[in-house]
Order: structure tokens, then sequence, then C-alpha cells
């Protein structure tokens, strides 16, 4: 098995204050893996870091390539699509995916399209928070790559667009590319992780498989990852 | 379906589709649903469901066809042998949980005979 991404000893600190400390992390090819960890505990900042927005010390070498334009080029991720404004049309931002990511497959899009309902007439502005998680996602995996972030995919979601985005990630997610969805409420998506990963006092506090906290535990992934913040894991 | 997030994934899809064998919904040389199919269906990861698969190949309960798919064997001495090894899976946990209440096995068989005559008393 082949590893998609390594971090290597990655820092990073904003304003003097330390966000990311020692940050080692090896990702295989093929898996699903949550990113969990309390609302500002790095986790975004991890992911902009995977895709060289940002830029700590240390290393990060995403499909054994180090360079920045690599990093852009093997990782899709598209944050909350903040840079465009609200009266453009889904169609233009689109266009722009397809212009800028020489990866962009628009019948992938097209099929992710139908399959979420989505509007493509619409504009950014006009769009519920459900539709434009739901944007996000076919953008993010209309690209055929290695590496897929969702940074928070499910916050403030309906349960019916919850379990078509879940089904979208089932069904599109390439056999030979790892994705990273990050949350910090599990239990919706606990059954198509692969392994968890926690993010807790600055680094990675945890990296376990998920059946494999199962079966050594005898718990569910939302109450180990609990288990963490409360001292320890009962074993009774 | 529903899983039980205590339970291993891979653990619950396996009785998931011994379940289906026995009830019949996949009956010998059926062909099982492609693996994304599965995952989709069940709402788990595809890695998931090979594993559940590949330990099921083993066990020889499912046979994999080169280029054809996942097909449940024709070997219905197989297929009596899992039926017996899931009951048997059933008992042990009911006998356990009498057994941790202090039942002896007298207790434990008088009390399930009388449990199958009362219910069978409520289904008339």
């Amino acid at each position: 098995m082949t590893n998609v991404l390594t971090i290597e000893q990655l820092s990073y600190k904003h304003n003097l204050k330390t966000i990311l400390e020692n940050v080692d992390l090896t990702l295989e090819t093929g898996k699903i893996v949550g990113l969990l960890g309390e609302n500002g505990a790095g986790k975004t900042t991890l992911m902009r870091l995977i895709t060289g927005s940002a830029k700590g010390s240390g290393t990060i070498t995403v499909c054994g390539d180090r360079a920045v334009a690599h990093q852009k080029s093997n990782v899709s991720f598209t944050e909350q699509l903040k840079g465009f404004r609200a009266n453009t049309k889904i169609d233009r931002i689109v266009d722009f995916y397809r212009a800028v990511y020489p990866d962009f497959n628009g019948q992938r899009f097209e099929e992710l399209v139908t399959f979420l309902q989505i509007d493509t007439s619409l504009r950014l502005g006009a769009l519920s928070k459900g539709m434009k998680e739901k944007v996000v996602i076919a953008l993010t995996l209309a690209r055929q790559t290695h590496l897929y972030l969702l940074d928070e995919p499910f916050s403030g979601i309906d349960s019916m667009s919850r379990k078509r985005i879940i089904s979208s990630i089932i069904k599109w997610k390439p056999d030979d590319a790892t994705m990273i969805i990050s949350d910090h409420y599990v239990s919706e998506i606990a059954p198509i992780l692969d392994e968890i990963v926690v993010v807790k006092d600055h680094t990675i506090y945890t990296h376990r498989q998920s059946d494999e906290i199962r079966e050594e535990f005898g718990l569910g992934i939302e109450a180990y990852y609990e288990s963490l913040y409360e001292g320890g894991v009962n074993h009774d | 379906m529903k899983f039980d997030d205590k339970v291993p994934i891979y653990y619950q899809i396996k009785n998931y589709l011994y379940h289906e064998m026995m009830t019949g919904t996949l009956g010998p040389g059926d062909k099982l649903p492609a693996v994304r199919q599965l995952a989709v269906d069940l709402t788990v990861n595809v890695n998931t469901v090979q594993r559940a698969l590949g330990e099921m190949i083993t066990e020889g309960t499912i046979e994999s066809q080169r280029g054809k798919g996942n097909f449940v064997t024709m070997d219905t001495n197989r297929i009596t042998q899992l039926k017996e090894q899931l009951v048997i899976e059933q008992l042990e946990r009911v006998y356990n949980e009498l057994h941790a209440l202090n039942l002896t096995d007298e207790q434990i068989l008088t009390s399930l005979q009388t449990y199958i005559e009362r219910r069978g008393q409520q289904h008339d």
C-alpha cells in the first residue's frame, strides 16, 4: 500500500500563537479518514497546510512530491466558495473550475449535479446551507485526483441532504484516492470511516482504524472520541 | 441498514449477508451486488465491504469468480454448517446471559420451554 500523504514535524504559528506543533501523519492510498477535534483545534488549518494555502515549518509530501504546485494539483479542496461573490451563478463557478483545474471532469460533475439535485442556474447567495454544501461536494469530487479534503461538510445540514452527501462520497471517491473529512460530530459518518485522526493539544493526538477501536474497546467511534477528552478509555 | 457503532462494521456486514442467505433472499449460486453497490446500499466504506467479502471467501460461504463477481456458494453442506454456526452463536449469547443470572442448566431449559409454549399461545 502506498502513501498519499506524509507530514513530518509540521508546526504552524499564527500571530505568535501555536496552532499546530510537531505534527507527524502518514495516510495510505484509498482510505476515508475522519479528521476530528474541537472547534478551533486546528483541523481547517491542517487542511490548508496540506493544500499549500498556508505555510508552516516541517515537510508535507503529497504523492511523493514536496513542491507546493504539486500539492495543489494532487489535492482537491473547496474552501466554502469564499472567493466568489454572492451574485455569482453556479454555472460561472463551474466554468472557473473547468478553466483552472485540468483534472476537472465535466461528466462526473454532471452526474453529481443530478444525484445531489443541484440547480446550477442559481446564484451563490440564493443557496441554502445544505445546497451550498452540495455544490462544494460536487465541485470537489468532480476533480480526479489523489487526495480529497472536505471541511465539516455536515454542519447545519438536514438529514436528507446528509444522506445524499454520504452516498455521493461512497459512489464517487475513486478507489485509489484518499479522502479526509473533518467534523466535530462523528456518529453519522462513523460507518464510512476507515480510520480517525484526532487533533488535540496542537498535534495529532490519536490515529487509529475505526474497526480496531470497536474491536479493542467495544466502543462506538463517537464514544471513543469523547473518552479522549474525559481522561482515558474505560476498560470494562 | 442501521449499524451498531460499537461492533466492527465488517462483522455486521457479514451478519447482514448471512441473514440474506438464511432467509433465501440470496440463494445458493446467486450473484452478490457489486462491492461499491453494496457499500452504497449499506452506507459503509468500500474497503470494509471488501474485508467482509474477503473473509467470507476464505471461509467458503461465498465464491469469487474472476471478472464476474461474487456468488453464494453452491455447497449446501457449507450453508447448513453456517446455519448451525449462527444458531450456536445466538444460543451461546442467551445461555451466557441466563447463566449470569445464576440459573442452572435445568432452569434454563425449563424457562426456555415455558417461554416457547407461551409465545406459541400468543400467536394462535
